[in-house]
């Protein structure tokens, strides 16, 4: 039995605007998302923000009903069995909002153990053992609102492991940290899969993806565009050639333009430092160096160079694609 | 169970630290403990001066109907609270049952309500030198809980609100300054156009205060028995109509997703 099974899972989102003349906008943010984790994976879903990433997570924590499609966890229906998936999944969310600052670490982690219904003699073996493995050890007694983010963040990773969950949700947990608690924060996640857990880790950084993941699956503007393990994606890329011109100051209409030559497969724009980078991925065999410059004929060109496309460029490539 | 009976009280404690941490003492004090007073000493002597009520009428009707405050606004922020640190959706992805979560939630704001009403009716007696009988003190702390309880159950139904409304805090108000009228605090409900008096068989307090004036007055506790039953009713329908609301907007978020964004 699969451990997570989304079936072409779709989700639209009425909001509304105005007070009086109420007008309603609908939002497809997922569109017919399928795909299987085996227990004990680690699966990635990488996307750019808006892409869908939470909304399809919270339909498989059952906190969203699908607008259509179906999907299981542990062989059980995310939307007629919720209360029995609840109690085998655990959930972490980004971001350092979602404790209670007031309240210490431990009483945080203590409220949840309640919610949990683990047994209060198991109470505090389980929780000084989390605080141990997400290194809050020491640091339990003193109130949240005190907490680092990333200290924040191991606090929502706890959290979700006071009832040993067979299936782990982490929705960008190493969103907005600095790289060395980034880092400390992949190294705990890559123990949990040695320690057995399924794991559905959503991201917005391809680097992240691929060091911990086993298979990823990309998606952009509610679909899923390519799917596969790491070194899979990497196969998809190399035949191509990327430009790098640095610029300053391009407009959207240019990039447009640029977008629109033959042979170019995905453009984009990096800031750096004083200037902006345009990246312009290109077929192998076509050479639009003075085309693009064509293009470039009003504002300043500084450096222009030639290289070998990575798996960054690639995952720009597949979210950029119209 | 014992889950349950967990969820109920330690969990229902826990929240109230965890969604009250901005209620210090300066906060507390004048609101929950002085302001009480000036409600009633104004309307004792409003009554005085306009030769109305007795000092005692005012006393038990304003002392009481205060318990709204705490009861209205607390139940409102332990739910509402929870939308405003994010942690809403924590709580609704946990498999923990919703009885004794909802209903664990209400038990410090009772028991604090309880707090307030007593305190006002005691010291308010002192401030305006009301005798109340020793014998009628028990009696009437039961009274002040049956009417912290049965406030209780209409926070519940506005708890529910502040999920679907920002503005909880003028919705508390607003049914605050109902409470003042529709209950027979400050003027006798046969004075009340019928309307009123009828509406206000159906509001929180009417009962317990009617039962306290008789107290104060010398009945026994066997004497109200009927009206204590009233208020306790009362409250529980509004319990059990705050707590299907809060059940129907859980499921209501999860197919329109109007609880939270993030
Ligand atoms: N509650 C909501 N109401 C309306 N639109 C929403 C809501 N939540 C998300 N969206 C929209 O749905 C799309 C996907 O959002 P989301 O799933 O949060 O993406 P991601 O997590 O990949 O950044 C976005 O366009 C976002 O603005
Ligand atoms: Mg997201």
């Amino acid at each position: 039995m699969a451990a997570i099974e989304a079936h072409e899972l779709c989700r639209t989102y009425k909001t509304h605007t105005g007070t009086f003349r109420r007008r309603t906008k609908e939002v497809e943010a997922v569109r017919g998302v399928s795909f299987t984790i085996e227990p004990g994976e680690l699966f990635g879903l990488l996307g750019p923000n808006g892409a869908g990433k939470t909304t399809t997570i919270k339909m498989l924590i059952t906190l969203l009903i699908p607008t259509a499609g179906s999907a299981r966890v542990l062989g059980l229906d995310v939307v007629k069995d919720a209360r029995e998936v609840r109690k085998r999944i655990g959930y972490v969310f980004g971001g350092e909002r979602g404790v209670y600052e007031r309240l210490s670490g431990y009483d945080n982690l203590r409220y949840f153990a309640e919610l949990y219904g683990v047994p209060p003699k198991l109470q505090k073996p389980r929780i000084e053992e989390l605080l141990e493995l997400v290194g809050l050890k020491g640091r339990e007694h003193e109130r949240a609102e005190g907490y680092s983010r990333g200290m924040k963040q191991r606090l929502h990773v706890a959290r979700g492991l006071l009832h040993d969950p067979e299936v782990l949700f982490l929705d960008e947990p190493t969103i907005g940290l600095d790289p060395v608690g980034a880092r400390e924060l992949r190294s705990t996640i890559a123990s949990l899969t040695a320690a057995g857990k399924t794991i559905l880790l959503t991201t917005h950084y391809m680097f992240e993806a691929d060091a911990l993941c086993d298979r990823i699956a990309v998606i952009s503007k509610g679909s899923i565009v390519a799917e596969g393990t790491p070194a899979d994606l990497k196969r998809g890329v190399g035949q191509g050639s990327v430009l790098e011109v640095e610029v300053y100051g391009v407009d959207e209409e240019t990039i447009e333009q640029v977008r629109r030559l033959g042979g170019v497969l995905a453009v984009s724009v990096e800031e750096r430092e004083q200037a902006q980078v345009l990246v312009v991925q290109t077929q192998a065999e076509v050479e639009l160096t003075s085309a693009i410059l064509g293009h470039l004929n009003g504002g300043q060109v500084g450096r222009i160079s030639q290289r070998e496309p990575t798996l960054e460029d690639a995952y720009v490539a597949l979210v950029t694609e119209e | 169970m014992i889950v349950a009976a967990r969820i109920f009280v330690v969990g229902g404690l826990t929240s109230f630290r965890a969604l009250f941490y901005w209620l210090t003492p300066w906060i507390y004090v004048p609101t929950m403990l002085v302001a009480p007073i000036f409600q009633i000493l104004l309307f004792a002597y409003i009554g005085r001066s306009a030769g109305l009520e007795s000092d005692e009428f005012y006393l038990i009707g304003n002392a009481l109907q205060y318990a709204a405050i705490p009861c209205l606004f607390a139940m409102a922020q332990m739910v509402g609270g929870e939308r405003y640190q994010n942690t809403l959706s924590a709580i609704l992805v946990s498999p923990a049952p919703r009885i004794p979560l909802f209903f664990g939630r209400s038990l410090p704001v009772l028991l604090n309500g309880a707090f307030v009403a007593a305190f006002s009716l005691l010291v308010g007696a002192l401030v305006l030198g009301v005798h109340l009988p020793a014998s009628s003190l028990a009696p009437l702390g039961l009274v002040v809980l049956i009417a912290a309880f049965s406030c209780t159950g209409l926070g519940l139904v506005n708890a529910a609100a502040s999920l679907r409304i920002r503005e909880n805090a003028v919705l508390s108000n607003v049914i605050f300054g109902f409470l003042l009228i529709f209950t027979g605090a400050n003027v006798p409900l046969d004075d009340l156009p019928s309307w009123i008096s009828t509406a206000a068989q159906g509001m929180p307090f009417t009962h317990a205060i009617k039962a306290a004036r008789e107290l104060a007055a010398g009945a026994s506790l066997g004497d109200v028995r009927g009206l204590l039953g009233a208020e306790l009713l009362v409250g529980a329908i509004y319990g059990v109509a705050g707590y299907s609301l809060l059940r129907w907007f859980e499921v209501l978020s999860r197919r329109y997703a109007t609880l939270e964004r993030s």
